[in-house]
């Protein structure tokens, strides 16, 4: 369902001069699978999951979304997607339903099928207590949901998380992550950004390690354990990094 | 496109401001409480106004000469006197006249001792003075011993002054018979200054602001004068020094006494000139003596034209700021605001189109921008009758009438603010849309803000009136027309026809506005830029360090903003050394002074700017040997346009202004007969032929053409090659010609074309300015052209067969093959 091959972004930069935030870039996501892309802050997940959702063009190589280039057909790609981030935009003077419905319509949603939507939505995510609050008066657990909720209106097959639980308590994260959770069992295929080991290892059938625009490593979890000698995630992940640090060398190829 | 997402967001956006409290005391509550608040405060101010008249003193009233100058009751000067009668009420006159005179006699006395707190005054009841007559509410709640006393304590002042006064006037004749430098003299004169500024103080402490002396006996004098002029006898004729004159005292350092002496001066001026007439009447003089030509004016305007007067130039004032203020808070909230809420990412991911999400903000902002200068001028105008109603118009009448305009020219306001409103609705959403956060946003909007309120100002001068040029300048059409269609209905009929061009470039402006809006949405420097520190240093490094072939857009942008300055700061320069020419030799000095124009202010930046900032001089001036088709067309195309562009300026003469004095004189060079025809070649051809190439199809389409469309990049270079020449004339003639000229050097890959054609271009436009003279001895020119009023044109069938090569030769120019540089492709 989603499918990257060589992918790269640069910007320009006064002090640096050409910036690569993504160097040539290659991974999948097969439908009802959680990927994770896990790496520090500034490693470029964020870059990715952007070109991937179109706001951002990729400078080299080529990005398919649900069978749609996300360079030639950003609408179509934009259509079939649903993308949060930790970021939950949402507006202060809107309440939780309306905004939903106003997602829900963007979406093209026709107006019977969106009521029965939202109401499904609203029920699953235990929302319909804060149905009528404003987003100015909602807790960032409550921004949280919405934001899920509005991700979800129009049951994309694709769904992007970027750091979703960045700045969430325990509890409303383990939430999210059951969330997320049940949406791979309907078979979507998710991508998920992090920088939490712990989260990965909880939720992903498959992880990326990206750092400074490469992906060092890739596999499922057993497989990086064996590949580098490692049995614990946490500790992977910095050898992985600290190597890269060391050497340069990344460890795509097996 | 879809109407359904524009309308979605559209409405989402709207509820939101709605839910704003912020916005909607701005557009709603602050407008109708604002002006309401304002007019009451006026109300208030004028009450205060009016509740304390200057007090004006007036000694020897019972000296004054027939006809009475002050009413009845002596504590007004008669109604008569002023323009306004109400402004009798404006002074509140103290005499030392009064019906107890005795008693004023015996106070008299008292005064002369210096001793003010005199028991007898103070005990004096002066009933009329205060209760017996119809005297403002002011004076009347005050206590009647109060006034009084205040009153002698005033006289008292008063008669201070006047003995000073005849001390000066004593010492200044004694002045006058000593010798001057003398030390005699130079005491008096110690004496004169301190004298003064004795009378200046007690003058101050008084409380008068204005004092009047009438002289002992001046009634009587008058009364001789008249006499005597009547049977214009000499006998008894008085030195003129000698004359008896009242005097009147005022400080017009304070602004009371300048006031009170400004209505003073009117009553007394109309009055002296009753006295004037009744002089001459007496003398059997026709009345009209003094005015010996005595024009007759005749003022054509209605009444409800006269209204439309104020209203016609507050409205369109008033339209510009609220619309423009009306789209800024709302613009920066949709644009910025959004950005920086972290709410335009998630709408971005939507699969909303750009065009759909910019349209929609667009048309929230057009609406706040329309109802606010709705609310705005509809709570204004109504303020304003209702305190006129209340308040009677005589104190405004000075400004006009302000009576109602009719509603069809009300009409036209509700017609004019849309595109008013959709100018600065497009604008100030792609500045909110570029900034980063509100306080960005801000920053970006105020110079729009300034630059509106520059043109409103233009505008509000009853000098300038809408013309077709000025119907095409963005803000100044619709505003210029709307004043023009306040004024009155026979205006309005004429002026109909402006609504064509005045809406479609609004229209127009509006649409590039929303473009350049939808553009920032493209770009993703623009969507995610970082808060960065701006080092110059480093940015300096990174322009000379990372170099390309040719320049970008920024530096094209520069390039032309240096040369625009450079021309500006240069202009004093040049018109000074122009001035200073010997007269015969001016014709020789512009030409000087042109070919410096071009080398060092055209030529040079670009030049200069291609080599520092560029790796390749070549690419970037396209020095390049075209192919031979493109030479022919550099040679021939300017032939056939010539007649064309000749024949477009005559057919479009009425839309511009006059030329300005200097660009005739300029023009008037061309058929200068003292200057070698090769030195004109030079400088009106050969030197703009390389210098302006070198700059607009050179560094400045580079530039342009880096942001990949060629089309853009010759439409922006030709349009900036225009505006560079200034004239209204020269900027569209030059337009064109850049269009034609940018095409040339893009599809040949070369500059030297351009720079034959538009040598050609010149020399052909010489030779033109000379064809009066050369068209005697001639017979070509003979059959060619015709003179008309514009002087000489060409036949009708050159021009149509000019066209038609043209057109060919046009065509054969689209359809070539485009220069590729594949290093630049890279």
């Amino acid at each position: 369902m989603i499918d990257v091959r060589h992918l790269s972004k640069y910007f320009d930069d006064l002090r640096l001069g050409r910036v690569y935030a993504l160097k040539d870039v290659t991974f999948d996501v097969q439908p009802g699978e959680i990927f994770g892309l896990l790496g520090p802050n500034g490693a470029g997940k964020t870059t990715c999951l952007r070109i991937l959702s179109t706001v951002l063009r990729p400078s080299e190589g080529h990005a398919e979304v649900a069978g749609f280039d996300v360079s030639s057909h950003p609408t179509q790609v934009r259509q079939n997607i649903g993308f949060m981030s930790g970021n939950t935009g949402i507006y202060d003077r809107m309440t939780a339903w309306e905004l939903v419905e106003y997602y829900g319509r963007l979406y093209g949603l026709p107006e019977d099928l969106l009521q029965q939507r939202l109401a499904e939505v609203f029920e699953t995510l235990q929302m319909d207590d804060i149905r009528d609050v404003l987003g100015a008066k909602m807790s960032t657990g409550m921004k949280q949901k919405v934001s899920i909720a509005r991700t979800i209106i129009h049951d994309p097959p694709v769904l992007i998380f970027d750091e979703p639980t960045s700045g969430l308590d325990v509890l409303v994260a383990r939430a999210l992550l059951k969330a997320i959770e049940s949406l791979r069992s309907q078979g979507k295929s998710i991508i998920f950004s992090t920088h939490i080991m712990r989260e990965v290892e909880r939720l992903c059938d498959r992880i990326a390690i990206i750092h400074k625009g490469h992906i060092l490593t890739m596999g499922t979890i057993e497989e990086l354990g064996e590949k580098h000698n490692q049995p614990d995630t946490e500790e992977l992940f910095f050898d992985v990094i600290s190597k890269y640090e060391q050497t340069g060398e990344t460890m795509t190829s097996p | 496109m879809s109407w359904r997402n524009i309308r979605l967001i559209f409405q989402r956006e709207t509820g939101d401001q709605l839910r704003d409290r912020r916005t909607l005391f701005m557009v709603v509550v602050l407008p109708l409480l604002l002006y309401p608040a304002l007019g009451l405060g006026m109300l208030q101010m004028s009450l205060l106004f009016s509740e304390q008249p200057r007090t004006v003193v007036m000694l020897g009233a019972d000296h004054l000469p027939e006809p009475p100058l002050l009413n009845e009751t002596g504590n007004r000067i008669a109604e008569q006197w002023f323009t306004l009668p109400s402004d009798t009420e404006t002074l509140n006159i103290v005499t030392d006249v009064d019906p107890t005179a005795a008693k004023e006699e015996s106070a008299e006395t008292d005064t002369d001792d210096e001793n003010t707190d005199a028991p007898s005054e103070t005990e004096v009841p002066f009933p009329d003075a205060a209760g017996g007559v119809d005297v403002d509410e002011a004076t009347a709640e005050t206590a009647p011993d109060e006034a009084e006393e205040e009153r002698q304590v005033q006289l008292l002042a008063a008669r201070e002054i006047r003995t000073r006064l005849t001390q000066l006037a004593d010492l200044r004749k004694k002045q006058a018979t000593l010798p001057e430098e003398s030390p005699q003299a130079a005491e008096v004169v110690s004496q004169i200054d301190s004298l003064l500024s004795e009378i200046s103080e007690l003058f101050a402490a008084s409380n008068i602001q204005v004092l009047i002396i009438i002289p002992e006996g001046f009634a009587a004098y008058m009364e001789a004068e008249n006499e005597r002029l009547a049977t214009r006898s000499n006998e008894g004729a008085i030195a003129p020094e000698d004359r008896l004159r009242p005097t009147i005292i005022r400080n017009s350092a304070n602004e009371k006494s300048l006031i009170a002496y400004g209505r003073v001066r009117e009553a007394l001026d109309s009055w002296e000139q009753a006295i004037l007439n009744q002089r001459l009447e007496m003398a059997n003089l026709p009345a009209d003596l003094t005015r010996p030509v005595n024009a007759d004016r005749l003022d054509l305007a209605k009444e409800e034209e006269l209204a439309a007067n104020v209203w016609s130039r507050l409205f369109p004032a008033m339209l510009i700021i609220m619309a423009m203020t009306g789209a800024f808070h709302p613009a920066i909230d949709l644009g910025a605001g959004e950005k920086e809420r972290g709410t335009m990412e998630t709408l971005l991911i939507s699969p909303a189109l750009r065009g759909e999400i910019v349209i929609g903000k667009f048309l929230t902002v057009l609406l706040f921008s329309l109802v606010t200068a709705m609310l705005n001028l509809a709570s204004m105008g109504m303020t304003g009758l209702h305190i006129l109603n209340s308040a009677g118009g005589g104190s405004l009448q000075g400004l006009g009438d302000f009576s109602v305009p009719p509603v069809a020219q009300l009409m036209w306001v509700a017609v004019m603010a849309v595109p008013l409103a959709s100018l600065f609705a497009s604008l100030s959403l792609a500045f909110a849309l570029f900034a980063r956060s509100s306080k960005e946003g801000q920053y970006y909007l105020t110079p729009l803000l300034t630059v509106t309120l520059g043109l409103t100002v233009f505008c509000l001068s009853p000098a300038v009136e809408i013309t077709p040029f000025y119907s095409l300048v963005p803000v100044m059409g619709p505003a210029l027309l709307l004043k023009g269609l306040l004024l009155g209905e026979a205006a309005a009929s004429n002026l109909s026809w402006y609504l064509i061009p005045v809406l479609t470039t609004s229209l127009i402006y509006s649409g590039l506005g929303l473009y350049w809006a939808m553009d920032q949405f493209q770009r993703e420097d623009v969507l995610f830029r970082e808060s960065e520190r701006f080092d110059l240093r480093l940015w300096v490094r990174h322009l000379f360090r990372d170099k390309e072939a040719t320049p970008n857009f920024s530096e094209a942008v520069f390039c032309f903003v240096l040369v625009m300055l450079l021309q500006f700061a240069m202009l004093n320069v040049f018109s000074g050394a122009l001035n200073s020419a010997p007269p015969g030799e001016q014709g020789m000095a512009m030409v000087k002074l042109l070919v410096i124009q071009q080398l060092a202010i055209i030529a040079s930046p670009a030049l200069f700017m291609g080599i520092l900032l560029t790796t390749s001089l070549k690419k970037t001036f396209q020095f390049r040997w075209p192919k031979a088709k493109f030479w022919l067309l550099g040679l021939t195309l300017p032939i056939v346009l010539h007649p064309l562009a000749v024949e477009l300026q005559q057919r479009l003469y009425w839309f511009f202004p006059k030329l300005p004095a200097h660009a005739q004189a300029a023009l008037a060079t061309l058929g200068d007969s003292s200057i070698p025809w090769y030195v004109i070649l030079l400088a009106f051809a050969l030197a703009p032929a390389i210098c302006e190439e070198l700059a607009f199809r050179g560094l400045i389409m580079s530039g342009f053409r880096r942001k990949g469309r060629d089309g853009l990049a010759i439409v922006f270079s030709g349009i900036l090659f225009g505006v560079m020449h200034m004239i209204p004339q020269q900027v569209f003639n030059a337009s064109l010609l850049g269009l034609v000229l940018g095409l040339l050097a893009v599809k040949s890959g070369s500059i030297f074309p351009a720079m034959l054609f538009h040598f050609v271009n010149n020399a052909l436009g010489v030779l033109h300015g000379n064809y009066a003279a050369m068209r005697e001895n001639s017979p070509l020119l003979q059959q060619t052209t015709i003179v008309s009023e514009f002087g000489v044109q060409y036949s009708g069938w050159v021009v149509l067969l000019a066209l038609v090569i043209a057109i060919g030769l046009l065509t054969w120019l689209f359809r070539s093959e485009k220069y590729v540089d594949a290093e630049l492709q890279e």
